[in-house]
């Protein structure tokens, strides 16, 4: 019997591999080998769900993280895709904004570039501690708000937040500039012995400030002589 | 002339490719030498102007394959319809949050979308016809993206971070376009800007030269459908609120007024009622008739407008001044004749809604409540019944409006929109004299039962005769205490919702049910 459909056979039809196909798929595999590497942590950090924020789980988290991305090629835009995969993706079974956070800035402070842009107002949650350990000669900006512990420990790098954070933001920072153009949330500053902290909003309470600068709505606020520097 | 003699020996070619839409033969006009292709209601123009421009770098006959190639696979692929469109444009507008620049990059974004299509599963010169455009803002940074994606030289380089940005996205996943589309246009909203500005102090808009996309490109029909499927796809009201009243002006001009489809410009677009008119058209109710004395032979009885969809046969051409057009065309309303007998029929409705202070404000979010009365309204008028509406808050302190029967959708939508938001109070006399004008109609009542005088309303039902279907939201006192109240009455069904959101299922289901069910209340 003559095939009635026998006319659309091979009718301009060309179906050529283009570039965009290989772009796509290598985006898909370094995006599958991060997502790996944040499993990995998981599996280590967070196996009942839970996890505590203590100075020394975050150190030691840190060094899982980078180990689970040693090796790995990746751009800025891997790291942003990886956001919004936390976000939305069911590709990861659950988000914990803390391990999650501390594996955006292992990847953040690995990457080749020494600029790197992060749009994540779109994002549902918002992740903590970004902009950890951001070293000198890095500069990471971020497009949206972020959650607590932003920029801790912050050691030379500069942390651009267009938006707002929440607590504990530049606790334990070093050296460095961090800025936020939005609001900050309680403890400021926490522990910060060193670098620059500009808020362009308002500010909800400081913690305990060693040293540094800190500057509200372009105000030096810390130090001066109302608040003077904490010392352990 | 030379380029019609090429469209005429492409077209068979171009549409076997294309796999045979359903297109009229192209034609060509005297438009500018910028802008290749215009598309009115499936129409492809091609500029003789933008040919003879480009002849002098390019062969002719890969000119016009190439620009059919293009305005074929935005039929064919992206937008597809009016639906993809609209959402498209929502999304782009969610990121720059000004109309023009959202049509643009919507445009831009179609663009790439189509020619990466074209490139990838079809054989066309479209990478040709690029490489000979002119490359200037934005045009520049996406033939650069071009080149990226296709691998072609098309002589343009430069704009490394944004094509870096751009080449990322998968173009030709349909299902991720809403996401697509709001990093395509994130990423290149500061030439959106720079671009809108420059036009802004010169007055001067750059055409893209591969032609707009506007309503123009969609018939009445396609709009109207399209609509109806962005009311159901959007979150919230508010949203597709906004982007109706974006598109308000260029709806009337095509002559698209909230009461449906060829009103004219006369009736100004209310987008609030658009949204429950065309979410309510994704339900439809079945009624079940009933014995009514009135029957008998059609007959012509009052003219209305008519409307697009509606059957010719109908028209009357006498008073139509021979025209067929929407709004100034009549048509001829035919009604049952007034012989006696046992047939079946469909009585009219009075849809009694409440606007209290407890009910949600339907212009703010969406109301369930009068989502739930349009529906039911609907599956009245469908039926060539009648609808009238008590829309009530404190009624006896003149918050209310009183409706009488009728045929007019638009009229009744605005009626059941309406809010008032104070206390609860009926005034039961007015209810008493609409029942009055009409023969045994149903009552719709929806409310959440907070009503001042309930007692008087349970009397009152429990006095008729009427099929009355009640609906009310949450589980109080006053709800216990109006179906105790009904307990024993046959002809009233009551729905006990708990979620507010549950509200058009359940009256979908149980009217379905009580309108299935044999009429054994009478």
């Amino acid at each position: 019997m003559k095939n009635p459909f026998e006319a659309f056979h091979h009718t301009g039809a060309r179906k050529r591999e283009i570039p965009l196909d290989t772009i796509l798929k290598s985006k898909e595999e370094t995006l599958s080998k991060i997502l790996t590497g944040y499993e990995d942590l998981l599996k280590n950090e967070a196996k009942d769900l839970v996890w505590l924020m203590q100075y020394s789980t975050v150190i030691k988290a840190y060094s899982i993280a980078e180990r689970g991305i040693e090796g790995l090629e990746y751009t800025a835009e891997d790291i942003e895709e990886f956001c919004y995969a936390l976000d939305h993706s069911d590709q990861i079974p659950y988000l914990i904004t803390g391990p999650a956070g501390i594996y955006i800035s292992a990847l953040c402070n690995h990457a080749q570039e020494q600029e790197i842009c992060l749009h994540l107002r779109d994002l549902t949650v918002k992740i903590n501690l970004l902009g950890y350990r951001l070293p000198t000669n890095k500069k990471l900006m971020v497009q949206g708000n972020v959650g607590d512990f932003t920029g801790i420990g912050l050691d030379g790098g500069e942390l651009i937040i267009e938006g707002s954070g929440k607590n504990y933001t530049g606790a334990g920072m070093k050296r460095g500039k961090i800025v936020v153009r939005h609001n900050l949330g309680f403890n400021t500053g926490h522990g910060m012995t060193g670098g620059e902290l500009m808020v362009g909003g308002r500010i909800k309470g400081l913690g305990k400030i060693v040293g540094g600068k800190l500057y509200e709505r372009d105000q030096l606020i810390f130090p001066n002589e109302g608040i003077k520097p904490f010392y352990v | 002339m030379e380029i019609e003699h090429i469209i005429q020996k492409l077209w068979p070619r171009v549409r076997k490719k294309h796999f045979y839409p359903q297109l009229p033969l192209p034609v060509v006009i005297e438009g500018g030498e910028d802008c290749a292709l215009e598309i009115k209601s499936k129409q492809l123009s091609i500029s003789s102007a933008f040919y003879d421009k480009l002849k002098e770098d390019m062969d002719g006959e890969e000119i016009v394959e190439a620009v059919l190639d293009h305005g074929i696979t935005h039929y064919m692929y992206c937008p597809w319809d009016f639906h993809t469109h609209l959402t498209l444009y929502n999304e782009a507008k969610k990121v720059v949050r000004q109309k023009d620049q959202a049509q643009r990059a919507a445009t831009y974004f179609m663009d790439v979308v189509a020619d990466t299509y074209c490139v990838k599963e079809k054989d066309t010169n479209i990478a040709a016809l690029y490489k000979n455009l002119p490359k200037t803002g934005v045009h520049e940074v996406l033939t650069a993206l071009y080149e990226k994606i296709w691998g072609e030289d098309l002589g343009s380089g430069g704009h490394e971070e944004l094509v870096n940005r751009l080449s990322r996205i998968p173009y030709l996943d349909r299902k991720s376009w809403k996401e697509s589309i709001k990093k395509f246009t994130e990423v290149i909203q500061h030439i959106l800007e720079e671009e809108w500005n420059d036009e802004q102090m010169s007055s001067h808009r750059e055409p893209n030269p591969m032609g707009e996309h506007s309503l123009e490109n969609y018939s009445l029909e396609e709009i109207d459908q399209g609509l109806r499927e962005f009311a159901g796809a959007v979150d919230d009201l508010q949203e597709f609120k906004e982007t109706v009243e974006d598109l308000k002006e260029e709806l009337e001009e095509k002559g698209y007024g909230a009461g449906g489809m060829g009103r004219g410009k006369g009736n100004p677009l209310d987008a609030n009622l658009l949204y429950y008119m065309k979410l309510a058209e994704s339900y439809t109710l079945p009624i079940r008739k009933l014995p009514i004395e009135k029957t008998g032979y059609l007959h012509p009885h009052a003219h209305r407008p008519w409307e697009i969809g509606k059957p010719f046969a109908d028209i009357d051409v006498w008073t139509s001044f021979g025209k067929i057009i929407p709004g100034i065309t009549q048509i001829w309303t035919k009604r049952e004749g007034e012989t006696h007998g046992e047939y079946e029929g469909i009585p009219d409705c009075l849809i009694i809604i409440d606007s209290s202070g407890s009910m949600i404000n339907p212009r703010e979010r969406l109301s369930h409540a009068v989502l739930g009365a349009v529906c039911a309204c609907n599956a009245y008028l469908k039926n060539e019944s009648r609808a009238a509406v008590y829309n009530f808050s404190d009624a006896l302190r003149g918050n209310k409006i009183v409706l009488e029967f009728s045929h007019d959708k638009e009229q009744i939508y605005q009626a059941i929109c309406r809010y008032f938001g104070g206390g609860t109070a009926l005034d039961l006399d007015d209810i008493t004299s609409l029942l009055s004008r009409a023969d045994n109609p149903d009552i719709f009542i929806i409310t959440d039962m907070q009503i001042t005088n309930l007692e008087k309303l349970i009397d009152f039902f429990q006095r008729i005769d009427n099929r009355v279907t009640a609906v009310h939201l949450g589980h109080n006192v006053h709800t216990t205490r109006f179906k105790d109240g009904m307990a024993k009455k046959k002809n009233i069904s009551l729905f006990n919702v708990k979620n507010k959101e549950d509200i058009p299922k359940i009256i979908l289901g149980k009217v379905k049910e009580y309108l299935t069910s044999p009429a054994e209340w009478r």
